[in-house]
């Protein structure tokens, strides 16, 4: 593996080196030439990642003469927009964004071009694109069939938030390495309903958040996974699936009320008035969290690990490029994307307040210093999960509501732990036996061993 | 005389506490806005604070409030103008001829108001996609007339009605035609009736959420209901700034409200057509 | 038909029939309505038939082309719960609210219809417009800030008069109940107001003469002031219902029908099945299926108290 991973690299700067000596030097004053005048239509959330990245276009825009123009939506309205745009071919959107659970939808139908589209193209690829500078999990999540669709922007993982005085006071030197451990031992001593106080939070309320932060986060480190794609069955039943989510009930113990209600701003604000001891958010939440009332007592560390290991939770962001927009468009599309997700960009897009995916930027020790969760998110990413975590199906929307559903319903103590997974492992089986979901199946897993 | 006087102190009382639950909650709104987050959040809560404008700041910095306000206020201008413009003859229409079909055109007109909204908006989307008007805020100005026009009818038609028709006839006997004795003896006379019915279809014009959300996504064509929406992301949600961007949001219709609120009286009868 | 109309259209009548109506006379009225008739054709009844159609094709947005399955929507959609049971909330939330706001709607019209204090009415009078203004979306907005676990208004309120908090948005029942209270808090002035318009239009010598018959309130309301308010009562019972199966915004930004599923509405529902599942044929049939009850429901209001108002 590493043997292959050193030549694919040396290869790489192999040819790097020939293209630097042979053809003239590549700008992107000169790529962009052609496209100078071009206006084209970026799909951004509003989230911090989108606002630096706005900020930052202009320098694009000067060295290009193309006019890049933001388009941003709250995320739960951001799949509508862009499948509305797709279906109805109204060329809304010339760099569409996708979150980790959507390449498939996008690449099956045909809206989005593949990478080797532009990277084939040699006046269209900087010399410096460095896919594999893109950490691997980044790469494998965004690619369907072995071939790569997005260029990775706005990149977490999850994290866990502890502060470190109630840690202390409670007897703690540091947070805790296991799940079982987080709940038998750190619990009981940080929980103290009558004065409010408790050891965790675990956001949970209806949609995205209940399926993905709440429900999934349970699934894997405790060895139970959705379904086996292969044999075309859910797996929700398993005695792993059962630890699983008894363990986020007897979890319940050492939370808030009403978290099954709360979304990440909730319990982030919980975390950041010192109610809350611990919390596992996303990376995203460090700024928040670090600017709150307890910022300096902040700690950051890897989510606990499970029996089966350690899987933290994994999402973030791509863009693709529309291939329903006219051939100059794309390319011109194509040349934002590569712009903004390159290594250069990476370092000024943190100090903005973005996050990326590329190494190089991430493991730099002078912006690691900086921003002290880097160094967990990029252990998570190369240790600590997999690339489908969330599964990858086309037709995850509805996958991931039915999930919500039941999810929902054992929390809220309408069905026991054993009937609630019984009745979403039935109403999920029915609903991708009906659509032929299980051929859409995408698992971004296989091409991690190739990386 | 005691039992009197009893009855104005119930009266009186009974005044005072619907007015203290009608408006604290929009006190709370202001409140809100002019606090600091911690504040905002402070238990227990502050009923004095240093205030601070920042939330405003904010929602104007960063969010597209100020674009989003204005498109609602020409989307609903317009759509109530179109509104008023079919809708007024078509209320007078009916009150004052008896022809065939005319109470199941007012029943006609009625249900639309029950109409489910996704019922046209599918439809509208697809169509508004082939016109190219997907992001227009052109087109909110024609499906809000689905709400628009049968509210207009069903306030009016009884303002009409209330004109005594004599006035009408003696016009008439001098010459004016029907449209003419519409326009310059009837629509006058009805005059609450079209502010009453202009300022409660710009009020569910402004507020509708649903076709907006839809309709117009893109940043530069939001109309203001959908602002509060996008800090539904369930990411990160700025308290004050939200509160800020609450108050602007509801504030223009809540003064247009009060402004005509003397036309109320007179032009809120909604009478039924036999 | 003269024995339809009311008295003012009587009138009319009485003066016209002399004259035969010529062509022109038939044509007005139309020429009045037909503009409307048009503009609601055209954003009214061309895309409800289109619905229609789509409500009888499998068609999934972006998977796939629409292709014609019967009757299957309809089938799948009522068999398979979700939208019943939103359908079920959305009435039981009407049957909650509805007595609820007409009885305070009421209440309050009679508050503005006695003349104590002009000036303590004319604030009310101007307040009661207030609520009905707020965006729903703001107020959900609102809700989620006055009802928090923690930090709300609310709770803080009922801990201070010695009442254990309320889990107001954790809960099913509880965030229910707050739904109801908002739906309450924002339409009641709308019932009331409506309702206070029609009590204008009692003549005072009627409501004098009354007085002077009995001098106990309820004969008298019931006999000399309720005819007066039958449009009244009808149009709020129309309006209301319409409030609330349209209702969306507020719902939506509280917690987008949460917890679980405990206040999706059948607005939420449809919406869900249209741009969260792309699902476009199942949601066409279940707007289909609205549309039909709410014709039903207006049409059973308007049977029932018009015809008390004749």
């Amino acid at each position: 593996m590493t043997a292959i991973k050193y030549s694919a690299l040396a290869i790489a700067a192999l040819a790097t080196a020939t293209t630097a000596n042979t053809a003239q030097a590549w700008s992107l004053e000169e790529a962009a030439k052609p496209y100078e005048g071009t206006t084209i239509t970026v799909v951004g959330l509003e989230r911090p990642s989108y606002d630096a990245a706005q900020r930052l276009t202009s320098q694009f825009e000067k060295k290009t003469g193309i006019n890049v123009e933001w388009t941003t939506f709250p995320y739960e309205s951001s799949l509508k927009a862009q499948t509305l745009n797709f279906v109805s071919r109204s060329q809304q959107f010339d760099l569409i964004l996708t979150d980790v659970v959507w390449p498939v939808t996008f690449v099956e139908s045909g809206w989005v071009q593949p990478l080797s589209h532009f990277t084939n193209d040699e006046e269209l690829v900087n010399p410096d694109l460095d896919l594999d500078d893109f950490v691997d999990i980044w790469r494998a999540a965004f690619s369907v069939d072995g071939e790569l669709y997005g260029l990775p922007f706005d990149s977490y993982s999850g994290l866990l938030y502890y502060n470190k005085k109630m840690l202390k006071e409670a007897g703690f030197d540091g947070p805790p390495e296991t799940w079982a451990e987080l709940k038998d031992v750190y619990g009981p001593k940080l929980t103290d309903r009558d004065a409010g106080q408790y050891a965790f939070a675990l956001q949970s309320a209806k949609g995205e958040t209940q399926t993905a932060d709440s429900f999934t986060r349970m699934l894997w480190p405790f060895g139970a996974r959705y379904f086996d794609a292969d044999a075309e069955e859910m797996t929700l039943t398993s005695d792993a699936a059962k630890r699983g989510i008894q363990y986020r009930e007897d979890l319940a113990q050492y939370m808030p009320d009403g978290i099954v209600a709360d979304n990440h701003s909730q319990v982030v604000q919980a975390m950041g008035q010192g109610r809350v001891a611990m919390i596992t958010e996303w990376s995203a939440f460090y700024t928040t969290l670090k600017d709150s009332k307890i910022g300096d007592d902040l700690g950051i560390a890897v989510e606990p690990k499970g029996p089966d290991g350690r899987y933290s939770a994994f999402g973030g962001f791509a863009y693709m490029v529309s291939a329903q927009v006219p051939e100059a468009r794309q390319d011109a599309g194509w040349l934002f994307a590569q712009w903004l997700t390159s290594k250069r960009m990476a370092r000024p897009l943190i100090r903005e307040g973005a996050v990326v995916a590329r190494e190089s930027a991430n493991s730099d020790p002078e912006i690691q210093e900086e921003f002290p969760y880097l160094e967990p998110m990029l252990e998570t990413w190369k240790t600590s999960s997999v690339p489908d975590w969330r599964p990858q199906l086309r037709c995850y929307p509805k996958f991931s509501e039915l999930v919500s559903d039941w999810g929902t319903r054992i929390q809220l103590g309408d069905v026991s732990v054993d009937e609630g997974l019984q009745g979403m492992d039935k109403r999920l089986q029915r609903y991708m036996d009906q659509t032929d979901c299980w051929d859409t199946v995408n698992q971004p897993r296989k091409y991690m061993d190739a990386m | 005389m005691a039992n009197e006087k009893l009855l104005k102190l119930l009266h009186g009382l009974a005044v005072v506490l619907i007015l203290g639950i009608i408006l604290f909650p929009p006190y709370w709104m202001v409140a809100a806005s002019l606090k600091t987050e911690s504040q905002l959040f402070a238990i227990p809560p502050h009923w004095l604070w240093d205030t601070t404008l920042q939330g405003y700041i904010d929602a104007f910095q960063q969010s597209p409030i100020l674009s989003a306000l204005w498109n609602s206020v020409w989307v609903t201008g317009a759509a109530v103008g179109l509104g008023l413009l079919v809708g007024a003859p078509a209320a007078y229409g009916i009150s004052r001829y008896n022809f065939p079909g005319r109470k199941q055109i007012w029943f006609w007109y009625v249900t639309h108001w029950m109409l489910v909204p996704v019922v046209i908006l599918i439809p509208f989307y697809l169509l508004a996609v082939n016109l190219g008007m997907i992001n227009n805020p052109w087109i909110l100005v024609l499906v809000y007339q689905v709400f628009v026009v049968p509210l207009v009818v069903w306030l009016m038609v009884d303002q009409f009605r209330s004109v005594p028709p004599v006035l009408e006839e003696a016009a008439l006997l001098d010459g004016l035609s029907r449209f003419g004795v519409f326009v310059r003896i009837s629509l006058p006379l009805v005059k609450p009736g079209i502010v009453v019915a202009g300022i409660l279809a710009g009020i569910f014009a402004w507020n509708n959420l649903i076709y907006a959300f839809i309709l117009t996504p893109a940043q530069g064509a939001r109309t203001a209901p959908t602002i509060a929406l996008s800090y539904l992301g369930g990411y990160k949600v700025p308290w004050t700034q939200v509160m800020a961007s609450a108050t602007l949001i509801s504030a223009p219709v809540i003064l247009g409200g009060i402004a005509v609120h003397k036309y109320m009286a007179r032009g809120l009868t909604m009478g039924a057509v036999k | 038909m003269a024995t339809s109309l009311d008295a003012s259209e009587a009138k009319v009548a009485e003066h016209k029939r002399p004259d035969r109506p010529t062509a022109m006379e038939h044509a007005t009225p139309w020429l009045f309505v037909l503009p409307s008739v048009l503009l609601l054709l055209a954003v009214g009844l061309y895309p409800i038939g289109y619905t229609f159609v789509i409500s009888f094709h499998n068609w999934t947005l972006g998977q796939a082309e629409p292709s014609f399955t019967a009757l299957s929507n309809y089938v799948e959609v009522l068999t398979d719960g979700a939208f019943l049971d939103a359908v079920s909330r959305t009435m039981l939330l009407l049957a909650i609210t509805l007595p609820i706001q007409l009885a305070l709607g009421l209440g309050i019209a009679l508050l503005l219809h006695t003349h104590f204090n002009k000036w303590l009415r004319t604030i009310l009078q101007v307040v009661l417009v207030i609520p009905i203004a707020i965006t729903p979306a703001v107020l959900g907005l609102l809700v989620q800030v006055m009802f928090d676990n923690q930090f709300g208004i609310i709770n803080h309120a009922l801990a201070s008069i010695g009442i254990q908090g309320v889990n107001w948005l954790g809960d099913t029942t509880a965030a229910y109940t707050t739904v109801c209270i908002a739906q309450i808090w924002q339409w009641t002035p709308f019932a009331a107001l409506v309702i206070s318009a029609s009590l204008a239009t009692v003549p005072s010598e009627i409501e004098e003469a009354a007085l002077l018959e009995t001098s106990r309130w309820w004969p008298r309301f019931r006999r000399v002031l309720l005819p007066y308010l039958w449009p009244g009562i009808t149009a709020v019972l129309v309006f209301q219902t319409a409030f609330v199966i349209k209702q969306f915004g507020m719902v939506y930004s509280i917690q987008k029908g949460g917890p679980g599923s405990a206040t999706q509405l059948v607005m939420l529902e449809i919406e869900r099945t249209a741009f969260r599942g792309f699902d476009i044929g199942a949601a066409a049939a279940q707007s289909i299926l609205m549309l039909v009850l709410s014709i039903l429901l207006a049409q059973t209001y308007i049977k029932l108290f018009y015809r008390e108002a004749a």
